[in-house]
């Protein structure tokens, strides 16, 4: 029930050959028919529900396949390892990477997946996969992981989008299918207001306009463009509201103090995580962080360091932040790239793409951590024990939301998709 | 866009026959008033008085078919001159005239550029949107036959930066089922990828036959290599030797052709699985194994095009009727069967016919449904599905390209040239202002057109865009300011604002509106910059109605 009028309360519901004006005609019956609320009463409870649940996830994503062996995964004494040392972490038993000494600190919130495996080792096919859960085909969109979440769980009645993506993500996967109100809102760069959020007039100037303009539209809606200005509006409606908002605020990194700016370090990817926090407890149901060139073919030990630097101390700040401010236990934090990289170490110090075994980690939103799952060989060649495919990983992030992963969206030509096509939930990541 | 439209009283005795006479009158307007006729037999007009609404008036016609055809609003001068023009036949002739516009390609190339590359499976395909582009461009103002254009995407081979049309195998990666699948939806209107994994559940398309169109494609691959410090190297190879793997999992890269296609076997997809005979499924012909890359599919397009094989001129007529109505025979467009239902499967059979006949000439398609009343009826929200079809032009909301040459257009500002400049498309995001624009606008033109809606980053760029806002001033180098100055009437300032935006003459009320809101504000220019901002933000702006 509370699904349906989710998908009511949206300006353009008209997927899967359900015309928003026909699905808008049949509200009344329909609330009749349920016998009790209006339409407007029973969206607004459902919003009420959804805020109680309050789920939110935060993906951090490491475009171009960070190297398990630099991060999550070393291998000392082994000459697949490389030169990387293993450093002991808050639990015992469990090792990580010298590279991220504060995460290692934060190891009991943390539960390492180090037995994904895939066989994508192409970038782009790859990040669509680990994105959508499916490979791309031409004929259907699907959406990417932060759209299905802010579908499902998303909060209709916030004034801030239930998506951010933050960074620049090299390939455009969006909403696909489930259209774009579920679309990622970008924000190039933390700390700057995003694109085209400024007025360009003062506000009194601003609302001028915007009075002016629904009097400039009743000729076209009269010459039978009514639903388009209807729309239009409604549209026009929320963006001004939104930016209009104090809300907006949350944008502005100058808001913190500088400790709490300090905390999370002075680089792209931590002011990022930071506004991340923010935007999640602003309402915000999905925030992916985006932090880059892990592709290091060459120079892979000297990259991974200076990379595992920028993740290291955020990290372990949003972990500790969250937990401060109570949003750790309904807030999921992924990490994770398209792939891993190659056990042997090529002739130019690098490691090369492999999918076959790579690492994910979990934290928050229900998570045991302080664990490990999956084993690979002595090698790090090949999962020995626990294979947690793509599918697997996707089913696990859903269960963890609430989210009925089983669920079907409608594709363009009325072909019913999957939220998650196969795989099983990791029943031990949540303990 | 500082054409003159030369409209001259010539042919005035000759154009009324043909309204009437349809013996004496040129071949598109008489195929138009056939399929009229046809489509009222079909979908007889549902009003209460079972009557055709009419025609719309001259200055919605101009802006519609601008809109349509060269992708732009027509100038003030350009309206006048044109509703002034007494000629009856002046709207064919506008047709004519804007279909020899060399806008009229770039529009509908960029058309085309964007039903290939929506569908791309293959991100870095996004570097050969441009050669891409030209290609369509080029083609469209040539008037190459439609079936030519097919076969240049079927069949095409070589560089992108020498043959843009390797761009649909590029933007699938050269993958043989997906490039099957793409080349059947755009050019057949047949979605038989469906039965790529089972036999499709609405369909009688078999599995087999899905896999036997893509046996045509098995040889060719796509190579796109980016090296540091040089241009990227794209381009389509066909593999004729026998060398390199003899067949390849599914979905596994390939780096080159393989020389047969085989079908995976579901229950054990390591496998080789079946080999299959290339076969066209819409006519059952069929090549031989060993086949060279270039006799498959040479005969492939030969077949395809072939006017015994219905579908395609079908696919055509009805892709553009959606466009240029706002309601396909069949919906969504690129999905036509064969156990689909078309409404008035009959018009639509006339019109691929004569589309046939001519040789699939598109420029005399467009000149043919332009002419037709259904095209020239006035604009209607979208019917329910309850509602009978055909009953009225739906509007259409203006694909990304046209919506920002409107901007600059109306605006008089030139496209800032940068990095990537120019290039639109579908993630763009790299190129320039235009590209960011795609980002937030664009949409796949193949989508039903009620599916695609309007988004908060689209009307935050239009209210709030730095370049559109300094470009809207009434100081400085700009056009509302030269208009300013011109025009010191408030009222005719207000009419030159509504028709240089909306192709339109204000009414009384909006002109009252307007005049008022001038007095309130108590300062001309700013008054004048708000009522255009409100202009370029009005739905009417964004649409074609």
């Amino acid at each position: 029930m509370s699904q349906t009028f989710h998908l009511q309360a949206d300006v353009s519901i008209r997927r899967g050959h359900v015309r928003r004006r026909d699905f808008l005609k049949a509200i009344p019956a329909a609330a009749l028919a349920a016998g009790a609320l209006s339409w407007q009463d029973a969206m607004i409870a459902s919003a009420a529900d959804l805020r109680r649940q309050g789920k939110a996830c935060i993906l951090l994503w490491m475009q171009g396949g960070p190297s398990q062996f630099e991060t999550f995964s070393p291998l000392p004494g082994h000459a697949n390892g490389g030169e990387t040392k293993a450093i002991k972490t808050a639990v015992s038993g469990i090792e990580i990477s010298e590279n991220l000494p504060e995460t290692a600190k934060a190891m009991e919130d943390l539960c390492l997946i180090r037995s994904m495996t895939s066989k994508e080792g192409s970038h782009p096919r790859a990040s669509y996969l680990m994105h959508t859960g499916y490979l791309p085909t031409a004929t259907v969109k699907y959406p990417t992981l932060g759209s299905i979440v802010a579908k499902e769980i998303g909060d209709v009645t916030s004034e801030l989008p239930s998506f951010v993506r933050i960074g620049i993500n090299r390939f455009g996967d969006g909403a696909g299918l489930l259209g774009v109100d579920y679309d990622p809102f970008m924000v190039q760069r933390a700390g700057s207001p995003p694109a085209n959020t400024a007025l360009t007039t003062t506000e009194p100037r601003y609302q001028r306009r915007l009075n002016l303009l629904p009097r400039l539209e009743t000729e076209f809606a009269n010459a039978g463009g009514k639903q388009e200005v209807s729309d239009h509006q409604k549209v026009y409606a929320q963006a001004a509201k939104m930016i209009t908002s104090p809300k907006m605020a949350t944008f502005d990194l100058s808001k913190e103090s500088q400790k709490a700016r300090d905390a999370y370090g002075n680089e792209e990817f931590g002011q990022g995580c930071l506004l991340a926090r923010r935007l999640i407890e602003a309402g915000v149901t999905f925030v992916e962080v985006n932090l880059g060139n892990w592709d290091t073919h060459r120079d892979n030990f000297n990259a991974s360091r200076t990379l595992c630097g920028k993740l290291d101390q955020p990290l372990a700040t949003l972990i500790a932040d969250l937990k401060q401010r109570g949003l750790l236990d309904s807030t999921l934090i992924v990490w994770t790239g398209e792939f891993g990289r190659t056990p042997r170490i090529n002739p130019n110090s690098g490691r090369d793409h492999y999918p076959r075994a790579f690492n994910a980690a979990l934290a928050g939103g229900g998570v045991k951590g302080g664990q490990v799952i999956g084993q690979l060989d002595a090698g790090g060649e090949s999962v020995k024990d626990r294979p947690v495919g793509v599918a697997d990983l996707f089913r696990t992030i859903c269960h963890g939301l609430s989210i009925n992963a089983s669920k079907e969206n409608m594709s363009s030509i009325g072909r019913p998709i999957k939220i998650v096509d196969g795989g099983e939930v990791v029943k031990e990541v949540f303990g | 866009m500082k054409r003159g439209w030369n409209f001259q009283a010539a042919g005035c005795v000759f154009a009324l026959a043909m309204m009437t006479v349809s013996t004496l009158a040129s071949e598109p307007a008489e195929v138009a008033a056939q399929a009229d006729k046809q489509l009222r037999t079909e979908v007889p007009f549902a009003n209460t008085t079972k009557t055709s609404p009419g025609r719309v008036g001259d200055e919605i016609f101009l802006r519609r078919i601008s809109l349509d055809l060269v992708g732009r609003v027509p100038t003030p001068e350009q309206i006048v001159a044109f509703v002034l023009d007494p000629s009856p036949n002046k709207r064919d002739k506008a047709v004519q005239k804007l279909l020899a516009d060399s806008h009229y390609g770039e529009n509908w190339g960029r058309y085309w550029r964007d039903v290939i590359m929506y569908r791309k499976t293959e991100e870095r395909a996004q570097l050969i949107a441009g050669p891409l582009e030209d290609y369509l461009v080029k083609s469209m103002n040539e008037n190459k036959p439609w079936s030519q254009i097919a076969t240049d995407f079927i069949t095409a081979l070589g560089s992108a930066e020498d043959n843009g049309a390797v761009g649909l195998i590029m933007a699938q990666q050269g993958q043989p089922e997906e490039v099957t699948a793409e080349v059947s939806r755009i050019f057949l209107g047949v979605q038989i990828q469906c039965a790529q994994c089972h036999n499709h559940p609405t369909d009688r398309w078999k599995r087999e036959q899905f896999h036997e169109l893509a046996a045509f494609f098995p040889r060719v691959s796509s190579q796109i290599r980016l090296m540091q410090g040089q241009p990227p190297e794209t381009k389509v190879v066909a593999n004729d030797e026998q060398r390199g793997p003899m067949f390849r999992r599914p979905m596994m890269m390939r780096r080159i052709g393989t020389p047969e296609h085989y079908m995976p076997d579901l229950k054990d997809p390591q496998s080789r699985g079946t080999l299959m005979t290339p076969v066209f499924f819409a006519t059952g012909q069929k090549v031989p194994l060993g086949t060279k890359d270039a006799d498959r599919r040479g005969t492939l397009a030969k077949w395809m095009t072939a006017t015994d094989n219905p579908y395609f001129a079908k696919a055509f007529v009805n892709r553009m009727w959606s466009e240029l109505c706002g309601e396909g025979f069949y919906e969504p467009v690129d999905d036509m069967g064969p156990d689909r239902h078309a409404t008035a499967p009959q018009t639509l059979d006339y019109l691929s016919g004569q589309f046939a006949a001519s040789g699939y000439d598109v420029k005399w398609l467009l000149r043919t449904i332009m002419a037709t009343e259904m095209y020239q009826l006035p604009s209607a929200p979208r019917r329910g599905p309850e509602e009978p079809a055909f009953q009225a032009a739906v509007a259409q909301r203006l694909r990304a390209d046209q919506l920002f040459d409107n901007l600059l257009h109306v605006l008089e500002a030139s496209e800032p040239a940068g990095f990537g400049g120019g290039r639109g498309g579908p993630y763009a995001r790299a190129g320039g202002v235009r590209g960011q624009f795609s980002a937030a606008f664009g949409y796949d033109p193949s989508q039903r057109r009620d599916e695609i809606a309007g988004s908060i980053p689209q009307a935050l760029a239009m209210m709030n865009a730095p370049n559109f806002n300094a470009a809207m001033r009434g100081t400085g180098r700009t056009m509302l300011a030269r208009l300013l100055g011109e025009i010191k009437d408030d009222k005719g300032l207000v009419q030159e604002l509504y028709l240089k935006t909306l192709a339109r003459e204000p009414s009384q009320s909006e002109v009252t509106t307007c005049l008022l809101f001038v007095k309130q504000v108590g300062n001309r220019t700013e008054a004048f910059e708000d009522i255009l901002w409100g202009l370029v933000n009005s739905t009417e702006f964004l649409h074609r109605s």
